[in-house]
């Protein structure tokens, strides 16, 4: 596999940081390279946030990953997608909660845009919000074909409490399968 | 046995880690982004083996209960960012002045003043080389990369020992809050490689602290074991008590500059990445950069191979004392010379003062934003 570069936006408290630490520690623990790096406002909780995602099989250097170059953005808050949007190459995947952010029509013709309501689903399907981080995981792991979905989910299972273990592979499965779903609504 | 051990994590953690490993056992601290981690990791580490990890009231008392322990004798810990080493460098001074080893690390946030919080920055490095009033030198260190957020740790507080300074360790929040897989030493071989402070072993009535070679640093017995000195940050005698004595005082900071520049063998450490094949043809580019902005740098070393472009990179570890030959030695043979820093022209300058040369190009960037690879191949591109 070549370099795989993710970005997931939102604001602070969201979880979305952990995602980006599941990803990193899945594609290590397959012998690969993977690097997770943040950046937030003063402002941490609320502020925007993004997460860049790095997988690899070779050493990676610069911990960010180089706008133009991103293949695959999730994203939960407006402002976020505003901000972070542009690093997205052309062409690529844009993943949002419809309820939360609004893509315009400009953005519909230059990237593949996805909606998908992550936290609805959290929040009703699985019945607790804070399960989010784990559906907009498996949304992107299923779109992008990045690592291994053993590997991922055991890494997942290995950073969460023992007592949302069943909580949290629900979330996988409902972010499988909302993300199958909407990619052959698009096919 | 493996002398490694490959762990998951990220640089302030393992900071921390390789202070508690190196044999820290105090740390006084107050919390400041982006350094926090580092203080909230040794709340958990240090008690587990023994110590103590306290949060003071504010970053001068912060300091101050570290030097304290430092007197007492023990491996001791301060982190901060750039606000606080301001707030702490009164106390720095008092540090150097009686001699007393500790490791402050400094994760770089966006300066002056508050400046950017959450933002990269290394604006602190003049800073580093005179964070107090006075003549002493600065032993600095800067870590490039997740591994040596533990490894360079691990060297302040053996330098620290050595020196009996204290001894600076430079993340910046990049480093700091980057999270990935870090090859390092096991505790077992850190250990095994821990050189401790001197004691004197003789009768107590011949103990004199501060009586030493003229490049030697003063040998500060551990408390309570029977032996007794003074601490003042005044000029001091050989018991550490105020004097205004001409040669005493003239003796004692002439010692201060010589225990660190007469031994900069002990502290050199650079990486030189991609150099060994330059010749001093025309075309060649040689780049110095430290910190977070050495990644860059060397995957853009990648990209200018790949285009032809014989670049390098020359990366101290450790800034201060810089490493005058090494630096000479790169900058007389290559002719373009571009520095890549994230603040303007603070190393830039020791370049020139080292090479004599006035034609040494810069990258530089204080929005608390990352440099690039691509900005760094633009600007080769652009000046040379």
């Amino acid at each position: 596999m070549s370099k795989t570069l993710m970005r997931f936006t939102g604001v602070g408290g969201q979880g979305v940081l952990l995602a980006g630490e599941i990803f990193a520690a899945a594609k290590i623990a397959s012998g690969g390279e993977g690097l997770k790096t943040a950046t937030y406002t003063s402002q941490v909780r609320g502020g925007p946030t993004v997460v860049d995602i790095q997988l690899d099989d070779q050493e990676i250097y610069y911990p960010y990953a180089n706008d133009g170059e991103i293949g695959f953005m999730l994203s939960v808050a407006n402002v976020s997608y505003n901000s972070f949007k542009g690093g997205v190459q052309p062409g690529g995947t844009i993943v949002v909660d419809p309820n939360l952010v609004h893509p315009t029509d400009e953005d519909r013709k230059k990237w593949i845009i996805h909606e998908i309501p992550i936290i609805t689903i959290a929040k009703e399907e699985v019945g607790n919000v804070i399960t989010q981080s784990v559906v907009a995981l498996a949304i992107a792991n299923t779109m992008m074909n990045a690592i291994d979905k053993k590997v991922l989910v055991d890494t997942m299972l290995s950073k969460v409490p023992a007592k949302v273990h069943a909580a949290n592979l629900k979330a996988y499965d409902l972010g499988e399968k909302y993300a199958k779903e909407s990619i052959a609504k698009l096919v | 046995m493996a002398d490694t051990r490959e762990v998951i994590s990220s640089g302030n953690h393992l900071a921390a880690l390789a202070a508690a490993d190196a044999g820290c056992r105090f740390m006084g601290g107050y919390p400041i982004t982006p350094s926090s981690e580092v203080i909230e990791q040794m709340s958990d580490l240090l008690p587990a083996r023994g110590g103590a990890c306290i949060q003071m009231e504010d970053e001068i008392a912060a300091v101050a209960a570290t030097i304290g322990a430092g007197m007492a004798g023990h491996r001791t810990l301060t982190a901060t960012s750039g606000p606080g080493i301001s707030l702490k460098a009164e106390n720095l001074g008092l540090a150097q002045m009686c001699e007393v080893p500790l490791v402050v690390i400094n994760v770089m946030r966006g300066g002056p003043s508050t400046g950017l919080p959450t933002r990269v920055s290394q604006g602190d490095v003049r800073q580093a080389k005179n964070p107090s009033h006075g003549d002493y030198r600065s032993i600095t260190l800067c870590a490039g990369n997740l591994a040596e957020c533990y490894t360079e740790t691990v060297r302040a507080f053996n330098l620290a020992d050595r020196f009996m300074q204290p001894v600076f360790v430079l993340l910046d929040e990049t480093i700091g809050h980057m999270h990935g897989k870090a090859v390092i030493p096991t505790e077992e071989a850190v250990k095994a490689g821990i050189v401790g402070r001197k004691q004197f072993t003789g009768a107590p009535s011949d103990y004199h602290p501060y009586e030493c070679e003229p490049d030697q640093p003063a040998v500060l017995n551990k408390m309570f074991t029977g032996y007794r000195y003074h601490f003042t940050g005044l000029h001091h005698d050989r018991n550490g008590f105020p004097t205004e004595e001409i040669e005493t005082c003239r003796k004692l900071i002439q010692r201060l500059e010589d225990k660190v520049m007469l031994h900069t063998d002990e502290l050199e450490l650079n990486e030189e990445f991609m150099l060994d094949d330059m010749t001093g043809e025309e075309g060649e580019v040689l780049i110095i950069a430290y910190g977070s902005v050495s990644l860059a740098a060397k995957e853009s070393i990648r990209h200018l191979r790949a285009a032809g472009i014989k670049a390098g990179l020359f990366r101290p570890l450790t800034l201060w004392p810089s490493p005058e030959k090494s630096i000479r030695k790169y900058t007389d043979m290559i002719k373009n010379v571009l520095c890549v820093e994230l603040n303007i022209r603070q190393y830039t300058e020791e370049v020139e003062r080292v090479s004599s040369r006035l034609d040494i190009q810069g990258l530089y960037k204080v929005n608390g934003r990352p440099i690039s690879p691509h900005e760094i191949v633009s600007k080769v591109k652009e000046v040379f």
